[in-house]
């Protein structure tokens, strides 16, 4: 006997609903009942979960969308359906291994929730109002608007062809070059932001400044770890995710985590040390003065590659950075700073483990940077066991035909910023400054894809007044998130599982490269994103060509000299044409020319492809594969190229310290009554794109606040209790969880939840966003977000 | 024919439940905190803060124990719980009558109720889907990210599972009742 149960009666008997009560009974769908059951497709399943069967089934390659990492996988498709995700061997980065997340996919692609067609506004901006229109009716909304908001075309000729008046922003992922062609190098739109000033930019800075790279780590023949900030057992990042925990607790790597609460990796620890939230720097320095006063670096090495490093020292030992100095600051115990600068020092193979996280203090720049050098001065770099270099495999670049707008002017975002970076600029900085009246020209449009500032950057309020200011916002997307709720115009897009995307190459170490291949065709009326890309600059090439024809002088002349026709097509004006051919034929293009026609059929086949990859790649056990042999892998590639930047002179040009130091106005201090707010990441989540997912939230129902038990007692404050969160910027509302793993004066709570979109049934109204309590600190270097500098109050509801 | 069995590696657990999804959207499983095959235990940390036990902090990834004693196939009165050719616990969805008499008896608690298939279910070590396409390993083995488990044949001296059996030290979970678990935990 089988019963059916759709996901509507697997909600109404979850916990999830249980616990945050009304909100969710309450939603009012962005589509009506009628709308979601007459969507309802073959191609869908029926049930949340569908049992794989014994017949006939596909495999394709697919990587991963659930997170930023990109591992690697087989979908298995059974008559049309996704029934399976399954990890793909051949991939040196993955190592046949999907996590949580990446099991989960398949409740992404089939989110009943999803954008199906295009949307365009038809109530007040946040309403939710939208009218469901044919691509055309959307592409021509964005072109010449509707009689509620203005089309792209009225706004360029208004602004006399200055490009720069649209403003856009992506998230991470394969198909983000394409967004940015298309809206920074054929529309000329200068004011892009992105995930990386929301997310580790001075990580990358810092290691790039002081080492050249932002290295790999060769776990298997590491022996001595600190793992400071980052939590690998929770953020999960391959392959340091895997090889990093086969190997501790006394099985090789001895391990020392240090963070403010006690996270899984700290379980997985030999050691772990809460310090002061955004006081790691002081740890180093002091590490640092260990290491100089005893002598325990690797001198000759220092001697060799080093560059300032006389001076760092000098610097080091000058300021007295000593532990009994840095005690009090970060709140580790000056005897284990000894110790663990010691047994560092002594260690074969010791790895200070660089990161990947969000930026937490305002000091972070200067702690990679002193973390980097610290690295360096146990001479562990460019070799087995350290940070690796490596040998990445290089494709070949891309040609985009751009056309060049007289027009349009400079960006703009750089108060406050020492070294603006042209690229993806400040979020904060640019959302601020426009808030502020502080742009030179007006910024009238938004184009957006696959991201969501309402819940990714510090203080939702301002994000929100900004989206309001905008003439026209446009999104793309696949679910209808906090943000896309402020776009005029919405374009549906094909989930990962539902596109072909442009190869990649990952690796240093064990280099690859990768194919995303579909598994199944888009659902609904989706579309790829290169498909949307092409067709939309089709639709806007022409008219807009016409604005610029009116006010371009350079065009104006050239079209005399030339003749119009040979113009459009010859400098870029045809928007279209960087989209000739589809992805998958453009990909075949490439591989083969580049590793000839063998590759192209291994990749295509296996979504993996290395040179010599047949002849090494094979399996040791049940669980394990070599990829390279270790004679063929890139343990060290730098020779005598090597650098380690101690003093970056630059740097002092524009008010940067050029060498790592503390500042007092960096120690750690709550006011009476007031608790630090951090936050972090979840195994089983991402971040606000996977809050809707059923099967991740049926792991975890909502985000808890976190609070020291002793002080949850004195306070009243019970598992489970609502309470509320206040910072000076914005509040929540979350279900509290007292316990041990924190100290007295911090809480934390997980990201990506609270959504205010009523599009999002499970999302909408569970638990707290962290973005709206978050206060928008910036860090000098680059303007990047600091996430951890807000104190808040707490209360019980 | 095989006596299939399962090693865990369980200090590699970092309690981030791939071997959850993977078990249920491999079998089917339903959502719902009740609903699953496949489970990581935790302890909730002993000490005060900042004096934490880190050793109190286990992960301990389990499931069905496939006993060659089971004492949940002893008490089915309607012989719906049996076991296979390869020595694995299954059940019969036609025979079951959901008196949840198993669910009593497991020491493990491993069995729970499949409202699609109304059946007292539990893990199947994949049988009726990956091994019955003729893949050696379960869901829960392959997707994991640290690789804690290694599943294969227990009579076959030269399998990758009875090699860590004869070289690692290992465990079984309440080896005193008798139960025969064909799951090992290696230390």
């Amino acid at each position: 006997m089988e019963v059916e149960i759709s996901r509507r009666r697997f909600l109404q008997g979850s916990v999830a609903l249980t616990v945050v009560g009304g909100t969710m009974a309450g939603t009012t769908a962005l589509f009506s009942e009628e709308e979601k059951a007459s969507s309802a497709s073959p191609r869908v399943p029926k049930t949340v979960t569908t049992k794989t069967g014994t017949g006939k089934a596909e495999e394709i390659p697919f990587l991963c969308g659930m997170c930023v990492n990109k591992c690697a996988g087989f979908a298995r498709v059974e008559g049309g359906i996704i029934t399976k995700l399954d990890p793909n061997p051949y991939f040196p980065k993955s190592r046949n291994m999907l996590c949580p997340r990446g099991n989960a996919g398949i409740q992404t692609a089939y989110d009943p929730d999803r954008l199906k067609y295009p949307l365009v506004r038809i109530g007040k901006r946040g309403s939710g109002k939208y009218k469901r229109v044919s691509w055309e009716e959307a592409y021509d909304a964005i072109l010449n608007g509707t009689k509620l908001f203005k089309g792209l075309k009225q706004i360029l000729d208004e602004e006399k062809d200055n490009r720069a008046t649209i403003g856009y922003c992506n998230g991470e992922g394969l198909s983000k070059e394409g967004f940015e062609t298309l809206v920074g190098q054929k529309l000329g739109s200068p004011n892009y932001v992105d995930e990386v000033s929301i997310c580790l930019e001075t990580a990358g800075g810092g290691f790039f400044a002081t080492l050249g790279v932002y290295p790999e780590i060769d776990f298997e023949h590491s022996d001595y770890l600190i793992i400071s900030g980052a939590n690998r057992a929770e953020a999960i990042i391959t392959p340091d995710t895997m090889d990093m925990f086969k190997r501790t607790k006394g099985r090789g790597i001895k391990t020392v985590c240090i963070d403010p609460r006690f996270t899984n990796t700290a379980a997985k620890a030999d050691k772990w040390l809460p310090v002061n939230p955004g006081t790691d720097l002081a740890f180093v320095l002091a590490m640092t003065w260990v290491v100089f006063n005893e002598k325990l670096q690797n001198e000759a090495f220092m001697k060799k590659y080093g560059v300032g490093y006389e001076e760092y020292k000098k610097h080091i030992l000058s300021h007295k950075y000593t532990p009994e100095w840095a005690e009090p600051i970060c709140g580790i115990k000056a005897k284990d700073i000894y110790t663990i600068a010691r047994e560092f020092m002594n260690a074969e193979a010791p790895v200070y483990y660089p990161g990947r996280r969000s930026i937490f203090s305002p000091n972070d720049y200067q702690l990679r940077r002193a973390m980097a050098i610290f690295q360096a001065l146990s001479g562990n770099i460019d070799k087995k066991g350290g940070y690796i270099y490596g040998n990445p495999i290089i494709l070949p670049p891309e040609y985009v035909n751009a056309p060049i707008y007289a027009q349009a002017k400079p960006r703009f975002d750089t108060e406050g910023i020492a070294f603006p970076t042209l690229k993806s600029g400040s979020w904060i900085v640019f959302r601020n400054m426009i808030l502020e009246g502080k742009n030179p020209y007006p910024v009238r449009v938004m184009m957006m894809r696959k991201h969501n500032p309402m819940m990714s950057v510090p203080n939702t309020a301002k994000t929100r007044k900004f989206l309001e200011k905008m003439d026209l916002n446009v999104m793309i997307d696949i679910l209808p998130s906090d943000t896309a709720m402020f776009a005029d115009v919405i374009l549906p897009e094909a989930s990962y599982l539902e596109r072909t995307s442009p190869v990649k190459s990952y690796g240093f170490l064990e280099p690859a490269i990768v194919q995303r291949k579909a598994a199944i065709k888009p659902l609904y009326e989706t579309k790829e994103p290169e498909v949307i890309f092409k067709e939309l600059a089709e639709k806007l090439a022409k008219p807009l060509f016409e604005i610029s024809k009116k006010y371009d002088k350079d065009l104006q002349e050239q079209i005399k000299l030339r003749g119009e026709e040979k113009v459009f097509e010859e400098d870029g004006w045809n928007l279209a044409d960087a989209w000739e051919k589809p992805v998958h034929e453009k990909n075949k293009e490439i591989v083969e020319k580049a590793f000839g026609p063998k590759a192209w059929e291994i990749l295509d086949e296996k979504g993996v492809y290395y040179p010599h990859m047949e002849e090494y790649h094979k399996q040791l056990n049940p669980n394990e594969f070599q990829y390279y042999p270790k004679n063929r892998r890139f343990y060290s590639t730098m020779g005598d190229k090597k650098r380690v930047i101690c003093k970056y002179d630059h740097l002092a040009t524009r008010g940067i310290d050029p060498m790592p130091t503390w500042h007092d106005e960096w120690k750690f201090s709550v006011p009476e009554g007031k608790f630090r707010v951090i936050t972090g990441r979840h195994a089983q989540f991402t971040q606000s794109g996977t809050t809707n997912n059923a099967m991740l939230r049926d792991l975890i129902p909502t985000n808890y606040l976190w609070i020291n038990k002793g002080v949850a007692k004195k306070m009243g404050i019970e598992f489970g209790d609502m309470v509320e969160i206040k910072s000076e910027v914005g509040q929540g509302k979350l279900m509290a969880y007292p316990t041990e793993k924190i100290a007295p004066n911090q809480v934390f709570m997980l990201h990506g939840f609270g959504s205010e979109s009523r599009g999002l049934e499970l999302a909408y109204g569970n638990g707290a966003n962290d973005a709206a309590i978050l206060k928008d600190d910036i860090e000098p270097v680059f303007g990047a977000a600091v996430m951890h500098s807000t104190n808040v109050e707490i209360r019980k509801v | 024919m095989a006596r299939y069995g399962m090693a865990l590696d369980y200090k590699n657990c970092i309690n981030c439940k791939a071997c959850e999804v993977a078990c249920k959207e491999e079998n089917g499983v339903l959502l719902g905190a009740d609903k699953h095959r496949i489970w990581v235990g935790v302890n909730e940390i002993e000490g005060v803060w900042p004096n934490l036990s880190i050793t109190s902090s286990s992960f301990l990834p389990s499931q069905c124990q496939q006993c060659d004693n089971a004492p949940c196939e002893e008490v089915c009165p309607t012989h719906a719980t049996y076991y296979d050719e390869n020595g694995v616990v299954r059940v019969d969805s036609d025979k079951c009558i959901l008196c949840s008499y198993c669910m009593n008896a497991c020491p493990y608690d491993a069995r729970y109720v499949d409202d699609r298939t109304v059946t007292v279910d539990k893990c199947t070590f994949c049988s009726d889907t990956r091994l019955a396409r003729g893949l050696t390993t379960t869901a829960c083995q392959n997707t994991c990210p640290t690789k804690v488990r290694t599943f294969g044949d227990l009579d076959d001296p030269e399998s990758e599972i009875s090699i860590l059996l004869k070289t690692r030290d290992h465990f079984s979970l309440k080896a005193n009742l008798g139960t025969e678990p064909k799951l090992f935990y290696l230390t």
